[in-house]
């Protein structure tokens, strides 16, 4: 299979988890946004660690799965919080740390 | 006996701190009992040390305490020297001191603050001794600034008038003036000597230096220089007279034993060095001479009792120095001597009128007080005529045999200034006399409702100093071949110059000269002042004012210097400094306001920065 379709997807997913930061309210929308530019990293490691036949690109996965996992944990503990304190899950109402 | 030094000199300290440190807590009698009898202990030291000096044939004492001072070049013990220059000091000053201590009792009966103002007083008593018994000069000027500091409390003990307050401030800073001159003339001497010992000075200065070497002369001027602050002489003269506002007893312990003396005594105890600087010496008796007529003359524009007294120390001073400046160390030393018996016993006979009329100086306010003070005035007019130089009363002898030696040396200008200012003195102590004993009461009724002659305490004191002006001048006589003040001094080299022993005490012209003057001076104030007294009371304005010397140092210096400061406090600092600091401050604020609004709290901002920086960012890398 050729790379470049793999890296395409890739930047399409990657880039589409941008347009979902930079546009979209909803804090929910906004974390997975993120998610998908992490696993837009990630299928980009599996896909040269394939056509290479270099194992390190699958470690670097797990690592990023597990740092995901942890800052999905984290990251959903303060959006309840958030929405706890504010009633709302627009993320532009969020801005108490304005300077 | 090194006791008996450290016990008289240390005496008034401990009375000083114990009286400080229980201020509150002392009674009126006990405050008395401690402040007196310290100073009456160190009398009696001083004066056991003169028995031993005398029948033992000691000339010098030195106690070394301990290693005080040791960095480099500056090396200083602390030592006290006493030899006969020293001892005749202290016993001036423990003697008239403890006089002025037990007068004290009486003028402070109605103070509040008693135990501050004995403090103060055992403390100006220390300061003093540690000046005159210094060893070297360093702790000399230790006790220099002892003495500025203690003149300074004591002046403005009435701390609460504004009058006091400013004249006490006035006296430390024109005295500072001076002490800058003497400390500069510290640090040369350690630079010239590599040590400030006077004994070692005194020795080495003839064998290192030729006469009127420059830098003696340089040398001499600026301890001069300091003389001229602590003594009052022109140019520094003018707070002396202001010091009039403290309390009356204070004068009497500022002109007789401390303080005003201690400028002579400096250049006495330098003798060896300033002899070999003879520009200097004539420009001390050139200083003293305009100095002694100038404070005569002023002296008789006075309406102010105190002040006509103040203007008297400071003329008689002029003439210590007149002496000095002709080597004539021995006559200024036997004129301070027989000046601080009679400038005491003015001062405080003075002060029983001031007491007793409650704070009234102006003689404007008073005459006619010889019915109310019938024993004062006596005493008052024992002062006159022994300043005047009545024979045989003591400035007789003192004053006249430095108008002899000013004489015999061939100064014949300074001679007949001498003169003149010794005619004025008999003529304004006259017309202070008449102002206020004689003449009708000028009063108000109510000052006078009530006033009594002094208490006893206050009598008895100025009555001993009384017999010491009349007596005083015997000092000097020559009952042998040598008069007992200068077989005293004899030992410290403060001799006679050849004229000084040629003149003995015959009736030369010139001495005749200074009794009719004196005479001529007496009568013609009794004349003026009982006869003529109310069309003459009122002074020339230029005498009153003191030649304007005040007023002109107003203009000249202050104004100035407040011009100066008045542009640095309202232009210089908040417009120039404070404005290149505001105007950085503002740069700062702005940019920080300009970077202030990326912070704006929203998250999906940071993100598009963050994300418009990773692209820079691979865009760097790409191309």
């Amino acid at each position: 299979m050729d790379i470049s379709l793999t890296i395409f997807i890739s930047m399409a997913v990657f880039a589409i988890g941008v347009v979902g930061v930079l546009a979209m309210r909803n804090t929910l929308i906004f974390f997975l946004s993120i998610e998908l530019m992490l696993n837009a990293a990630n299928l980009l490691f599996v896909a040269f660690a394939r056509h290479w036949g270099n194992q390190t690109g699958l470690i670097w996965v797990f690592f990023v799965l597990v740092v995901a996992a942890a800052e999905a944990a984290v990251g959903l503990a303060i959006i309840i919080n958030l929405f706890r304190s504010k009633k709302v899950v627009d993320i532009d109402q969020y801005n108490v740390l304005r300077g | 006996m090194l006791y008996a030094i450290c016990l008289g000199l240390f005496m008034p300290l401990i009375g000083f701190l114990g009286l400080m440190t229980m201020a509150s807590r002392v009674s009126r009698r006990w405050a008395n009992v401690i402040g007196c009898s310290t100073i009456f202990i160190s009398f009696t030291c001083f004066a056991v040390l003169l028995l031993f000096y005398a029948n033992m044939g000691i000339d010098q004492l030195t106690v070394t305490l301990y290693n005080w001072i040791a960095v480099g070049k500056v090396n200083a013990d602390f030592t006290l020297h006493l030899d006969h220059l020293s001892l005749l000091m202290t016993l001036i000053i423990t003697g008239i001191g403890f006089l002025i201590h037990v007068y004290s009792i009486g003028y402070t009966e109605h103070e509040e603050d008693f135990a501050r103002y004995f403090a103060c007083l055992n403390f100006f008593v220390f300061a003093m001794l540690l000046l005159v018994l210094a060893g070297n000069l360093l702790l000399l000027f230790v006790g220099w600034e002892g003495v500025g500091l203690a003149s300074y409390l004591l002046i403005g003990y009435w701390h609460d008038r504004p009058a006091a307050a400013r004249a006490a401030t006035k006296a430390f800073i024109v005295n500072r003036i001076g002490d800058f001159g003497l400390l500069v003339g510290l640090l040369l001497t350690f630079h010239t000597f590599g040590t400030s010992d006077i004994a070692e000075i005194s020795r080495r200065v003839g064998q290192e230096f030729s006469l009127g070497a420059p830098l003696l002369i340089l040398l001499t001027l600026l301890y001069f220089w300091g003389a001229i602050g602590k003594s009052a002489q022109l140019p520094l003269h003018t707070w002396l007279p202001d010091a009039m506002e403290g309390p009356t007893p204070v004068s009497a312990l500022i002109h007789a034993a401390t303080m005003v003396t201690a400028g002579v005594y400096l250049v006495v105890r330098m003798h060896p060095v300033f002899m070999l600087a003879p520009m200097t010496l004539q420009i001390v008796g050139v200083v003293g001479a305009a100095t002694s007529l100038f404070a005569a003359l002023c002296a008789v524009g006075q309406t102010d009792l105190k002040r006509v007294l103040a203007y008297s120390t400071v003329s008689q001073l002029g003439l210590m120095f007149l002496a000095c400046g002709v080597g004539a160390f021995y006559s200024a030393m036997f004129h301070l001597t027989t000046h601080a018996f009679m400038k005491a016993l003015l001062f405080l006979s003075a002060g029983n009128v001031v007491h007793m009329l409650h704070g009234v100086t102006e003689m404007e306010k008073m005459g006619g007080l010889s019915k109310i003070f019938t024993k004062t005035h006596w005493l008052f007019l024992v002062g006159v005529f022994a300043m005047s130089g009545i024979p045989p009363l003591a400035a007789f002898f003192s004053k006249d045999l430095i108008l002899e030696v000013e004489y015999l040396a061939g100064f014949k200008t300074l001679f007949y200034v001498g003169l003149t200012a010794s005619i004025l003195t008999a003529f304004y102590l006259m017309r202070a006399y008449c102002l206020t004993f004689m003449g009708k009461p000028r009063s108000d009724d109510q000052v006078l409702k009530g006033t009594a002659e002094a208490p006893r305490v206050m009598l008895l004191p100025v009555t001993l100093l009384a017999v010491l002006s009349i007596v005083g001048g015997f000092l000097g006589f020559a009952f042998g071949k040598m008069p007992l003040l200068e077989d005293f001094l004899l030992d410290v080299g403060v001799t006679r110059t050849e004229q000084e022993l040629s003149s003995g005490f015959l009736l030369t012209p010139e001495t005749m000269m200074a009794i009719a003057g004196a005479l001529l001076g007496i009568g013609v104030a009794f004349l003026m002042y009982t006869k003529f007294v109310d069309r003459l009371r009122r002074p020339l304005t230029l005498l009153k004012k003191a030649f304007f010397i005040n007023e002109i140092y107003w203009t000249m210096i202050v104004l100035p210097f407040r011009a100066v400061a008045r542009f640095v406090a309202f232009i210089l600092e908040p417009k120039v400094f404070d404005g290149f600091i505001r105007v950085l401050e503002e740069g700062v604020q702005s940019v920080a306001h300009g970077l202030q609004r990326f912070q704006s709290g929203q998250v999906r901002s940071y993100a598009a920065w963050m994300i418009v920086g990773a692209a820079l960012m691979v865009a760097y890398l790409v191309f």
